[in-house]
């Protein structure tokens, strides 16, 4: 049972693991060298979800930054939903998403959208402290992620197309 | 020359090689609802088959999902699947629209050296400044860690003082008061087994109690050598008074040999040095059931050397290092002890930058050999030493100072057993109003009390013109403590537990030196 295709945009800081998300959401792999993303990264993935016909996701890894410039812009024209990405062991690259998603807002202002908190795996570095997350939940979904483990990816992608599907 | 804005059709067709040869062109052609037309260029350049047109229809599809195909547009740098990473864009066509793409694969290239220098010089940067914030962090970890330890360490120090006082005080009263009933039940009196294992463990206890705290100070590695002039005869002889009795209670032969010639006098650090000599001392009679057991002092080379020996069970060649642990309970036969003396005497040997030499065999005895290198002097000759000394003890006016009930009234019977005459004081203050009112001979003052110190007190009678004998006593055995009562104007320092024997003999040299000099008599200023 083949749904709709939808365009949905990772944003965030460089270094944060938005490409290492769509690895192991894609193809199920993780490396731990870090490799910069030009321009951007364009991958798909059929999502099923329980009782509705399965999601087409077509995933748009866009180069981090923090801050959203012409190009930037262009890339997200057409996006139903965005992926902000933060890095709990640096407190300023969540800071950097939540400014990315005001930026993103003239140009996609009906995305939905979803927050992942990337590197559970090394919570004992995490600056980002839970009170924060706890205030975040209020205006949108978070979800604590490992793209090293895959704790909580699946989940993220999963609460997007759900979303997206209904 | 023409200005014409077109160029001409040769050079038009070299721009079109030179584009085709640089990027590539790779063009899809679709109709309305994303029907594919017509590919035009090197698909195989782009890793997409020519003839796998349907799926490269797909993958264009899925990147313009969500935008519009009427209208111009372009997308830099774009990386799917395993194709080249290019530049791609939409060209509206009426009906139809193209998508075509332009290798960007060895600018991609570039670019992402580029960033990738200048992402991980920031990610380094900000590595940086979190650890110079963590650093930060520990170094004021550090520093409070580094003030608690000072604080605990200071805390121990003052412990350790504390219970150097606390225990040496009483048992100057057990000491004193043996002394005293062993006078009084005279030998062969059937109580005299009775006290003299009450001396036995007293003894043992005080030397338990010092090894311990010698142990505890730890830090004696740190504390500098205190070397002073030590009247070496006088060790012996105190030495030997406190050994004697416990020596004689086993049956064992007993001797103390002093070959210095002139030279009585060393230059070496004297508690480290009574505290080698108690501790093998106390090993010696406690691991020799019969036989003997001998100490010998002797300049030789330069050094003075000290030799105990014994005829106990000594020592196997197995236990021979593991004597020297601390803690060894169980490394000789029979040993009941804390198992610190030994270890405390090769460190204070090595902090007198001494040598030991141990020679044992197991049934047949124990030798130490101990070179010590330290200056020598011929003891200075008293003035004029009294002919009778005890004369001179007789008719004294002594006046005793000390806030423990136990010690006055004993110091009250050792002097009134000289002859002397006593009075008592509770305190320092009680003390100077006493002197005032009545210069004694002699001061005997004890220096931690309540109030008013002793140093203070002798400190105060000096400056008024008091120039009786002034003797202090005390608990603390430092060299500091020594100096500091000296240098309040006290004449000798006597530290507890009290050598009931070196105390007589001070006071009889003091007070004898009064007989012998009469013209100074003591004189006070209110």
């Amino acid at each position: 049972m083949s749904g709709a295709t939808h365009k949905l945009c990772l944003l965030g800081d460089f270094g944060v693991g938005k490409t290492s998300l769509v690895a192991r959401f894609v193809h199920s792999t993780f490396s731990d060298k870090y490799l910069t993303t030009v321009g951007v990264k364009v991958d798909s993935k059929q999502v099923a979800l329980p009782g509705r016909a399965a999601v087409k996701l077509v995933i748009w890894d866009i180069a981090g930054r923090n801050a959203l410039d012409a190009l930037g812009r262009n890339y997200l024209r057409g996006a139903a939903a965005l992926l902000l990405v933060a890095d709990g062991t640096r407190e300023d690259s969540l800071a950097s998403a939540l400014d990315l998603l005001m930026q993103s807002r003239s140009v996609v202002p009906g995305a939905i959208v979803t927050l992942a908190v990337n590197k559970f795996d090394l919570l004992d570095e995490w600056e980002v402290v839970p009170p924060v997350l706890v205030e975040l939940r209020r205006s949108l979904p978070v979800f604590e992620t490992s793209a090293r483990t895959g704790e909580g990816v699946e989940a993220a992608f999963a609460d997007l197309a759900g979303r997206l599907a209904s | 020359m023409s200005t014409s804005p077109s160029l001409p059709p040769r050079v038009g067709e070299y721009m079109h090689a030179l584009m085709v040869e640089r990027l590539h062109p790779l063009l899809f052609t679709f109709g309305e609802g994303w029907q594919l037309q017509a590919v035009r260029g090197d698909a195989a350049f782009h890793g997409a088959d020519a003839d796998a047109g349907a799926r490269m229809a797909e993958i264009m599809r899925d990147l313009f999902t969500g935008l519009p195909t009427g209208q111009d547009q372009g997308l830099p740098f774009v990386e799917f699947g395993n194709a080249r990473a290019a530049h791609v864009h939409l060209i509206a066509d009426g009906e139809r629209f193209h998508v075509l793409l332009l290798d960007a694969e060895d600018e991609h290239a570039r670019q992402q050296v580029r960033q990738q220098l200048g992402n991980e010089a920031a990610l380094a940067g900000q590595a940086k400044t979190r650890a110079i914030d963590r650093l930060k962090e520990i170094r004021g970890e550090l520093e409070r860690q580094r003030a608690s330890l000072a604080e605990a360490n200071a805390f121990k120090g003052a412990l350790i003082a504390t219970l150097s006082h606390e225990f040496r005080t009483p048992l100057t009263s057990v000491f004193g008061y043996l002394h005293l009933l062993e006078r009084q039940v005279g030998p062969g009196a059937e109580a005299l087994p009775a006290l003299q294992a009450i001396r036995r463990n007293a003894t043992y206890l005080l030397a338990l109690a010092e090894n311990l705290l010698a142990y505890a100070r730890g830090a004696a590695d740190a504390v500098p050598l205190d070397p002073s002039a030590i009247d070496l005869l006088a060790l012996a002889a105190d030495v030997e008074a406190m050994f004697r009795p416990l020596a004689e209670d086993k049956g064992l032969d007993f001797r103390i040999e002093c070959a210095l010639g002139e030279a009585t006098t060393a230059f070496l650090d004297g508690v480290r040095l009574r505290q080698v000599l108690i501790n093998l001392l106390s090993n010696a009679i406690r691991y020799t059931a019969a036989g003997a057991v001998s100490a010998s002092l002797a300049w030789r080379e330069g050094h003075l050397h000290l030799r105990i020996s014994d005829t106990g069970i000594g020592i196997s060649d197995d236990f021979r290092e593991r004597v020297f642990q601390p803690f060894n309970r169980g490394a000789q036969d029979g040993s009941k002890g804390a198992g610190l003396g030994l270890s405390i005497v090769r460190r204070l040997v090595a902090q007198m930058h001494g040598k030991l030499e141990l020679e044992s065999r197991l049934g047949a005895g124990t030798r130490f050999d101990i070179q010590l290198p330290a200056e020598r002097a011929a003891a200075p000759r008293p003035a004029a030493a009294p002919a009778q000394p005890a004369r001179g003890c007789r008719g004294a006016s002594v006046l005793v100072v000390d806030d423990d009930p136990d010690i006055a009234q004993l110091l009250e019977a050792l002097l009134s057993d000289l002859g002397c005459r006593v009075r008592l004081a509770s305190d320092a203050a009680g003390a100077i109003d006493e002197v005032l009112r009545e210069a004694p001979d002699l001061l005997l003052i004890d220096v931690q009390m309540p109030g008013l110190s002793g140093n203070a007190a002798v400190f105060r009678l000096r400056s008024r013109g008091y120039r009786g004998r002034i003797v202090t006593l005390s608990a603390t055995a430092a060299s500091a403590a020594r100096e500091a009562a000296l240098r309040a104007g006290a004449d000798h320092y006597l530290t507890k537990p009290l050598d009931i024997e070196a105390f007589i003999g001070v006071m009889q040299r003091l007070l004898g030196e009064r007989g012998a000099t009469r013209s100074d008599a003591p004189q006070v200023r209110a």
